[in-house]
C-alpha cells in the first residue's frame, strides 16, 4: 500500500512531465494569488501545451530518421540536424524514464538564478533569465550531459545541472547588459543561447571595424524580408538541405526510397513535412512556455522588484532591423562553409543545418557586431560564427551520441567545453557513460 | 471586448512576454480585452478575429492587415511604460468605448 502511493507520488504524478508541469503552473498561479479557475485553466494548457510538443516531435524524429537512415547507409556518415527544439526533445528521450528531471532542473536553476541576483552585492550578477523558451531547452540539454557521463541519481544530477545553467545564464546575461542598453536604450538585456557570441562580437567588432559603417543608415532590397517569415524561412532551409542530400545520393536512390511519387515532388514533401513538424513542436512549445513565463515573470517582480530581466533576442530585433538580415545572410554562408569544411575534412558526421540556430543566432551576433564594427565587420564576425556553429556541433553531437544538437553560438562553445570537462571527469572516476 | 494579437519572429519569446504585459496593462486601464501572440509568419490566419496587432515595425511591414485590425508598433516590446502609452494611445483613438 505504502509502495502504491509512492510509486502513485513520486513516479506517476510527480514524474510524469505534463502532469508535473501542469502541477507547477497552477501552483504558480495560485501563489500570485490568481483565481482558481484561471489557475486551472493554465495548467490544463501548459499539460496540453507538453503533449503537443510529444506529438510534433516523435512525427520529426520518425520522418528525420528515415532520412538519417538512408544518409548513414550511403556514405557511412552519422547526419546531425542542428535544430534548437528537437534536441531539447532528444535528451528528454534519452533520459527515458527521467525525463522529469529536466522540469526539476529548470526549477532549480530559475530559483537559483534569483538567489544570485538578491545576492548580487557579493556575486555581481544582476539579471533575472525569463525567456521560458530557451530555459526549457537548455535545462533539458544540461540535465542529459551530467547524467550521461556523470551518471548521478536524481538529485545530484538536478542540482550539478541546475547549478551550471544557472550559473551560465545569470553571468552571461549581466555582462551583456551594458552592450544590450547601447542598443536599444532600454533597461533590458538578452538572455538567450548566443550570449558569450554577441559579447564577443561586441568586443572583436569594435577593434576590427568602424561604427560608421553602421548598416542601419543604409537601404536595404527588399526582397530580403521573406526570410523574416519565420514558417517560409524554415521550409526553405530544409528544401535546400534535402535536395543537396537526394542530390549526392542520386536518382535511383531517392528513386526507390520515393516509391510511387515522382522525386521532385518527394523532394518537396520531405522537406514540408520537417518544416510542418518543427510547427507543431513550436506550437505545443508555445502553450507550455507561455503559462510558464507568467510564473516566472511574476515570482521574479515579487521577489526582485527592479532586477534587470533577460529576454528573448528578438527583442532587440526592433531596434536594428538591417542588421537582422545581415547577420542571418552571412551567418548562412558561414554555416555553408563549415558543411563544406567537415565535408572536406571527411568528418564522420554530417551536419545539416536548421532555421532557428542559422536565423536567431547571427542575427543577434550581427546586432552586436553592427553597433560596434560597422557591416563589414558584422558580415565577417557572423560568417566565422557560422562556421563555428557548425563545427561545435559535430563536436557536441559526437560526445552526446545524439543526431540532434542544438547548435546555437553559446551551445558549440561554452557548453562544448562543459561537456568535455564533464566527459573527462567521469572518465576519470571510471563512469561508465549512460 | 476587444481581440488583441502580439506578433514577433517566432513567436515564442517576445511576443509573450509582451502579450503578458500587455494583459497586465488592459488589466490597469480596466479594458476587457482577449490577448493572444503568434509568430508573424502566422499572424494571417488570426487576422479575422483580432482587432489590433502590436509588434515592432519590422514586423509589422511584412503583414498586411485588412481594414477591420489596427497596427500598434513599437520598438520597444519589453517596456511596461512604453506599451502603456502606445496601447492607451491608440485605444482612444481607435476604440473610444472600450476604456472603462
Amino acid at each position: 500500500m505504502v509502495n502504491f502511493i509512492l510509486d502513485l507520488l513520486l513516479k506517476q504524478i510527480l514524474g510524469t512531465p505534463f502532469i508535473l508541469i501542469a502541477i507547477i503552473v497552477f501552483v504558480g498561479y495560485a501563489a500570485m494569488k490568481q483565481p482558481f479557475g484561471k489557475s486551472l485553466t493554465g495548467a490544463i494548457k501548459a499539460a496540453i501545451g507538453m503533449l503537443v510538443l510529444g506529438v510534433g516531435s516523435s512525427q520529426l524524429i520518425a520522418n528525420f530518421g528515415a532520412l538519417l537512415t538512408a544518409l548513414t547507409k550511403q556514405f557511412g556518415v552519422k547526419g546531425v540536424l542542428m535544430d534548437t527544439y528537437s534536441t531539447m526533445v532528444a535528451c528528454n528521450q534519452s533520459l527515458g524514464d527521467y525525463a522529469s528531471w529536466s522540469i526539476y532542473t529548470l526549477l532549480v536553476a530559475f530559483l537559483v538564478n534569483i538567489l544570485l541576483v538578491a545576492f548580487r552585492k557579493y556575486t555581481k550578477i544582476r539579471s533575472v533569465f525569463l525567456t521560458g523558451n530557451v530555459m526549457v531547452v537548455q535545462a533539458a540539454i544540461a540535465t542529459y550531459i551530467v547524467y550521461r557521463f556523470l551518471h548521478t541519481p536524481s538529485l545530484s544530477t538536478i542540482f550539478i545541472a541546475g547549478v551550471i545553467t544557472a550559473l551560465y545564464w545569470g553571468i552571461m546575461s549581466t555582462l551583456l547588459i551594458k552592450p544590450t542598453h547601447e542598443i536599444t536604450g532600454a533597461d533590458f538585456t538578452i538572455g538567450h543561447q548566443q550570449m558569450l557570441g554577441s559579447l564577443l562580437a561586441y568586443k572583436i567588432a569594435g577593434k576590427v571595424g568602424n561604427p560608421k559603417d553602421d548598416i542601419e543608415r543604409k537601404k536595404l532590397p527588399g526582397f530580403l524580408s521573406i526570410f523574416q517569415d519565420n514558417i517560409v524561412a524554415s521550409a526553405m532551409v530544409f528544401l535546400i538541405s534535402v535536395t543537396v542530400i537526394f542530390i549526392a545520393m542520386g536518382g535511383k536512390t531517392v528513386t526507390a526510397m520515393a516509391g510511387t511519387t515522382n522525386i521532385v515532388i518527394y523532394t518537396i514533401k520531405t522537406a514540408l513535412t520537417l518544416a510542418a513538424n518543427i510547427y507543431i513542436l513550436l506550437a505545443g512549445v508555445r502553450m507550455l512556455v507561455g503559462e510558464l513565463m507568467i510564473s516566472f515573470k511574476g515570482f521574479s517582480e515579487k521577489l526582485l522588484p527592479g532586477a534587470v530581466v533577460a529576454v528573448d533576442c528578438a527583442a532587440t530585433y526592433g531596434f536594428a532591423p538591417k542588421s537582422v538580415i545581415l547577420g542571418f545572410l552571412f551567418g548562412a554562408f558561414g554555416q555553408i562553409a563549415g558543411v563544406l569544411a567537415l565535408l572536406a575534412f571527411h568528418s564522420p558526421f554530417l551536419v545539416i543545418v536548421g532555421f532557428i540556430p542559422m536565423f536567431f543566432d547571427n542575427a543577434t551576433i550581427g546586432i552586436f557586431a553592427n553597433k560596434k564594427g560597422g557591416w563589414k565587420a558584422a558580415a565577417g564576425i557572423t560568417f566565422c560564427s557560422g562556421i563555428i556553429q557548425v563545427v561545435g556541433t559535430a563536436l557536441a553531437a559526437s560526445m552526446m551520441g545524439l543526431s540532434f544538437w542544438q547548435g546555437s553560438f553559446d551551445w558549440a562553445t561554452i557548453w562544448v567545453a562543459i561537456i568535455a570537462a564533464l566527459k573527462g571527469i567521469g572518465a576519470l572516476l571510471g563512469i561508465p557513460v549512460v | 471586448m476587444l481581440n488583441l494579437l502580439c506578433v514577433c519572429g517566432n513567436g515564442m519569446g517576445t511576443s509573450t512576454l509582451l502579450k503578458i504585459t500587455v494583459r497586465e496593462v488592459c488589466e490597469e486601464l480596466k479594458i476587457d480585452a482577449d490577448v493572444d501572440s503568434c509568430s508573424a509568419g502566422e499572424a494571417p490566419s488570426y487576422m479575422m478575429q483580432t482587432d489590433m496587432i502590436l509588434t515592432a515595425p519590422e514586423w509589422a511591414e511584412m503583414l498586411t492587415t485588412p481594414p477591420n485590425v489596427v497596427m500598434c508598433t513599437s520598438t520597444n516590446l519589453i517596456d511596461k511604460k512604453i506599451i502603456r502609452e502606445m496601447l492607451e494611445k491608440t485605444v482612444k483613438e481607435h476604440f473610444p468605448d472600450e476604456l472603462g
